[in-house]
């Protein structure tokens, strides 16, 4: 493994509910570990946490609800997995719904994040695409979504990558003071006819070409990183490379598909059996599956297709 | 064009400059098929956008396509005048073939082994015996069912590979075609 010197945060994201973000999160941190990397996983699944039970280790004494209530640094809420080199930051359950956190505490979150001494950081975010989510995925450098060959999560990935890329382009806006338009113009898109988030920016950079650099450099910088989960055939893997293609041709957006992993049901019997999946069945088709996308995302690379 | 040139149709078609003909072949019939069929990944955004930028995007692949067959047909050709000017004058056959640029049985079978698929796996998921699919890949016309179930055999074993299947079944029924009016000989 050559690693990029970036890429050290990681974000698992992707909209809808039950892809498999939580499974992949725990598999890519174990495979990781085990190749010697240094690695902490924080799970941000507000409500719903529920990273530790992938890891085969009952609910951590210490979670989120230590930093938001008590102020405990960020840091001394990490525990051991019992996996060498890796450790984990247990998600809040107290809080019901990730709207209660204040955004000055979310701020806060992200730079006690992005200060934690590991080499990789990997973030399990919840499903859906509330604000907060869509914020905690933005903070990574590598931008994770996971989807499944089925129609409503695919809307929800195109909703949730389009969600995660106005408020990259707002927030880059804002800083320079222009956050404004793209509020006002996106508010009165009937006004304007503007369908579409691609038809926003095109339409911004008509109207204020000194933004537009501002706009472009964001979106070359957007990168969307791809899984595929729960393919029941080889046919299936072609939806990733549609899906790639859909988010650039038709929306401008840079995404790479690294891989698959196929319906396997020896991963829930893992969970059941309280043991890693990527020790339990080191030697399953699915695990070598997760390991060939876990090596993409290190080096930056694409699945692929043909062989050579 | 050097390939240098030609980066912004390699780019449409999703490929590095250094894709093979192969690679250019088939991300040209899957792009086709994407954007000119419904499927799982095109319906939920469809209706964002309109049927004028889907056909702009289809032109585009076909623009790109167009452009790099004229690439490859200049490569080989300048590849055959090096061999011509170092042996001699002497051309193998091989290369005084042109490169066959349509879509044949040949053509089917590498891009299927390219992504890994078995024969059976088609046969399987298609429900068009294993017999017949060898048979169409390798052009025994002789051994082939009549022209109209022919057709949609060679259709539905395109979009099992995610290929323009209109794309494939004409070039291949053009082949079927040619034999048919010829001296009936199959090629090799
Ligand atoms: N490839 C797969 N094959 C079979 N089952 C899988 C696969 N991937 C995940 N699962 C199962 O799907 C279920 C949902 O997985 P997981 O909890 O990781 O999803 P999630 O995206 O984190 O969900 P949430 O949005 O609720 O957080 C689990 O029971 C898991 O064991
Ligand atoms: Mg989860």
């Amino acid at each position: 493994m050559i690693d990029e010197k970036e890429g050290k945060i990681w974000a698992i994201g992707g909209g809808k509910g039950g892809t498999g973000k939580t499974f992949i999160t725990s598999s890519i941190g174990t495979y990781l570990a085990k190749n010697r990397r240094r690695v902490v996983l924080i799970d941000v699944d507000i409500g719903g946490a529920n990273l530790h039970s992938f890891l085969g280790i009952n609910r951590p004494k210490k979670s989120l609800t230590n930093f938001f209530d008590m102020g405990t640094p960020l840091k001394n809420l990490a525990v051991k997995t019992g996996i060498g080199n890796l450790s984990l930051i247990s998600g809040d359950i107290h809080s019901l719904s990730s709207d209660s956190i204040k955004f000055t505490q979310k701020l806060k979150l992200f730079r006690h994040i992005m200060k934690l001494n590991r080499q990789y950081v990997i973030i399990d975010l919840g499903g859906g695409s509330h604000n907060n989510t869509i914020d905690t995925f933005l903070i990574a450098d590598k931008m994770i979504a996971v989807v499944e060959p089925e129609i409503i999560a695919v809307e929800n990935m195109y909703h949730f990558i389009k969600n995660a890329l106005f408020r990259k382009l707002r927030m880059s806006l804002k800083e320079y003071g222009f956050k404004e338009i793209i509020d006002h113009m996106w508010e009165r898109r009937e006004k304007y006819r503007i369908k579409n988030l691609r038809e926003l920016i095109d339409c911004l950079k008509d109207s204020f070409s000194y933004i537009g650099d501002i706009l472009d450099n964001e979106i070359s910088d957007f990168t969307i990183y791809l899984i595929l989960n729960k393919i029941r055939s080889s046919q299936d893997i072609f939806i990733g490379s549609s899906l790639k293609s859909i988010l650039l041709k038709y929306l401008g957006i840079n995404a790479k598909f690294v891989g698959y992993i196929e319906y396997d049901d020896s991963i829930w019997r893992s969970v059941r059996e309280r043991r890693p999946f990527m020790l339990n069945y080191s030697l399953s088709r699915s695990a070598k599956e997760i390991e060939a996308f876990t090596e993409n995302l290190i080096q930056g690379k694409e699945l692929k297709l043909m062989r050579s | 064009m050097s390939r240098k040139e030609n980066k912004k149709y390699f780019e449409i078609l999703e490929l590095s400059a250094d894709a093979s003909t192969l690679e250019i072949k088939s991300s040209y019939l899957r792009l086709r098929k994407l954007y000119s069929t419904d499927s799982i990944a095109i319906s939920p955004i469809a209706d964002e956008f309109s049927e004028k930028s889907r056909r702009e995007i289809l032109r585009q692949i076909d623009e790109a396509y167009a452009k790099l067959m004229v690439m490859l047909k200049d490569e080989q050709r300048k590849s055959k005048y090096h061999h011509k000017s170092l042996d001699s004058g002497k051309v193998s056959k091989r290369e005084e073939k042109e490169e066959e640029l349509k879509f044949s049985g040949q053509v089917l079978r590498q891009i299927r082994k390219k992504m890994g698929i078995h024969l059976y796996e088609v046969a399987l998921d298609t429900k068009i015996r294993i017999e017949l699919l060898n048979e169409i890949e390798l052009e025994k016309f002789n051994s082939l069912p009549h022209e109209a179930y022919l057709r949609g055999h060679i259709s539905n074993y395109a979009k099992y590979l995610s290929l323009d299947s209109e794309k494939v079944a004409d070039d291949y029924m053009e082949r079927y075609c040619a034999w048919k009016g010829g001296d009936k000989e199959e090629p090799e």
